[in-house]
Parts: C-alpha cells; structure tokens; sequence
C-alpha cells in the first residue's frame, strides 16, 4: 500500500509549482494554466484523504468533481476576460492591464 | 518572428516531446525497477512513482517552458497524470472526469485560447522580472507543506473501495443542494463568458467599434 504522506508530497510539489508559474508568468492563459495545477493538487489532496481517512470514500469524491466543475466554469469566464482584454490591448500580457495598480 | 506552430505541425511536437519525456523517465524507470527487484518497493509504489514523475514533469514543463505551446502539451501531460493518480486512489469516476472535462474540455478551450491572443504574435514569452522572487516563495511553501504532512499523525483506515453506485447516490441525495447550485453557476459562468468575449455591435453615439 501506497504511504498517504507520498500524495500529499505530489500535491504539495504541484501545488508550489502552480504557485511559482502564477507569480512568474506573464501571459494571462500561461497563469490561467498555473491556476489548474493548483487546483489538481488540491483535489488529489482531497481524493487522497477520502481514500485514507474516511469510511466510506466518497466525500471527498464529491468535493474534487465540485472543484473540477468550478474549475471548467472559471477557465471558460476567464478566457472570455482575456479576449477582451486582447481586443482592447492587443497584448494577453496582464502587464498592459495595471490601471487599477497604484 | 516565429508564427505559432500550424496543427499540422503538432504530430512532430507531440513525438518529440514524447521522445524526451522517454528519455527522461528511462533512468528512473530503470531505478524503480532494480528498487521493485529487490523488494525495495511494492507494485504499487512503482506505478506512483512513475506517475508523479509524469505529473511533476508536466508541471514544470508548464511553468518553464518558453514556447506557450509546449507549455499547453505538457498540460496536458500533467492533467492525464493526475487522472492515474485518481485511479490508483481507487476513483476511477474521477479519473474519467478529469480525462474529459480536462483533456477533452479545459485543454482545447486554452489552446482557443492562445491561437486567438497570440496568432500573429511571437508564442515566445518572456517572463516576468520577479521569477527569482517566486521560485523562492514557491521553495518556502512546498517546505512548509510538506513538513506540516509529515509533522502530522494520520488516522489511516484501509483504503475502502468506493463504489460508483454509492457515489451517485450521495451525489444525488445527500449532495442535492450543491449540485443544483453548482448547475447554476455553470450556467451563470457560461452567459457571463459570452457576454463579455462578443464583439459589442456598433451603436448610435459610438464613435468607433472594436477593430
């Protein structure tokens, strides 16, 4: 049997490699990628521990197909953003759109 | 400047990648395998470690690589990935979930995505200044993870086979609510994204439309 500390290192390493793309990247669809590594960590995180901790498994379960529609939900808002944004701009680069920074 | 590379072209991309991603996971493969000799490690085990070099590979690729587009492929490499790592949890509902709305939906939908914004532009990126910055912070958190998952005791039952049938019937009873609401959203998420990538139509008192 598979250690439950073994996924949570994996979740862990995925979860800080999205983190650094977020705070690295520069083109809006290149962070909207690093954003889904988040969340796929997070639910084999949620996966792992309905597997391991809970009785019956299936909470957790549940929880990750809710983050995975969420997910699917907020790529399709967000790519229609940076088309607006591209229309405006011309750029996918969230460097163009600093209005709203001091 | 380079141009996007053509889909034609992708056969060629998807085969080269898989000859380094080979490559790559050659010599871990070999370890694994003189590890699983001499019962080092179980079945199992191997077939984990195999995966989250894959997912972990992927990510990095994601991340790292300049050209947008081998940043989107090795994606997908990733979310494929981590639908095995569901499998050897023991979902394999979850597992097809992930193959469909992520390989087959979210994936597609970005690469749109990068052929609207960047077509004429050149698909390589440069990043930003602050990538010293955010490998540190990303170092800092994974340390902090990691040693907060070892730090702690786990009350680890045996893993229970979860039934697909049990699934549907939690989903649909216990997690009615939720679900009707997270139709909603989907619904909402979908109005909202067509409303704002249309082109506006031109007006009276406009003075110029979108180009």
């Amino acid at each position: 049997m598979i250690p439950l500390e073994n996924f949570l290192l994996l979740s862990a390493a995925l979860f800080a490699i999205g983190f650094y793309g977020v705070l690295a990247r520069r083109s809006a669809i290149l962070i909207l990628m690093s954003v889904e590594l988040m969340l796929a960590a997070v639910s084999i995180n949620l996966v792992a521990f309905a597997a391991y901790l809970d009785a019956d498994g299936l909470t957790g379960m549940i929880f990750a197909i809710f983050v995975i529609t969420v997910a699917a939900a907020e790529v399709g808002l967000a790519l229609g953003i940076v088309l607006r944004l591209y229309r405006e701009r011309r750029t996918a680069n969230v460097d163009a759109a600093d209005e709203l920074k001091w | 400047m380079r141009r996007l590379p053509l889909p034609s072209q992708f056969d060629r991309i998807i085969i080269t990648g898989g000859v380094v991603a080979g490559l790559a996971l050659a010599p871990l493969l070999l370890v694994l395998l003189v590890l699983l000799a001499v019962d080092e490690i179980t079945a199992p085990e191997f077939i984990f470690w195999l995966v989250a070099a894959v997912v972990v590979g992927g990510a990095l690729g994601t991340v790292l690589l300049p050209n947008i587009v081998y940043a989107a492929l090795s994606l997908v490499a990733t979310l494929l990935g981590v639908a095995g790592v569901y499998l050897l949890l023991g979902s394999e509902f979850l597992a097809l979930a992930q193959v469909l709305i992520y390989g087959g939906g979210v994936v597609i939908l970005l690469l749109f995505g990068l052929m609207l914004t960047n077509a004429t532009d050149d698909p390589v990126v440069s990043d930003g200044s602050q990538k010293p910055f955010a490998a540190m912070v990303g170092l800092l958190l994974a340390g902090v993870i990691v040693a907060a998952a070892y730090d702690a005791t786990w009350g680890v039952n045996e893993v229970a086979a979860s039934s697909l049938r049990a699934f549907g019937e939690q989903l649909f009873g216990d997690y009615m609510v939720p679900f009707i609401i997270i139709a909603v959203l989907l619904d909402i998420a979908l109005t909202g994204a067509y409303v704002n990538a249309r082109r506006e139509r031109a007006t009276a008192g406009d003075e110029e439309t979108s180009p």
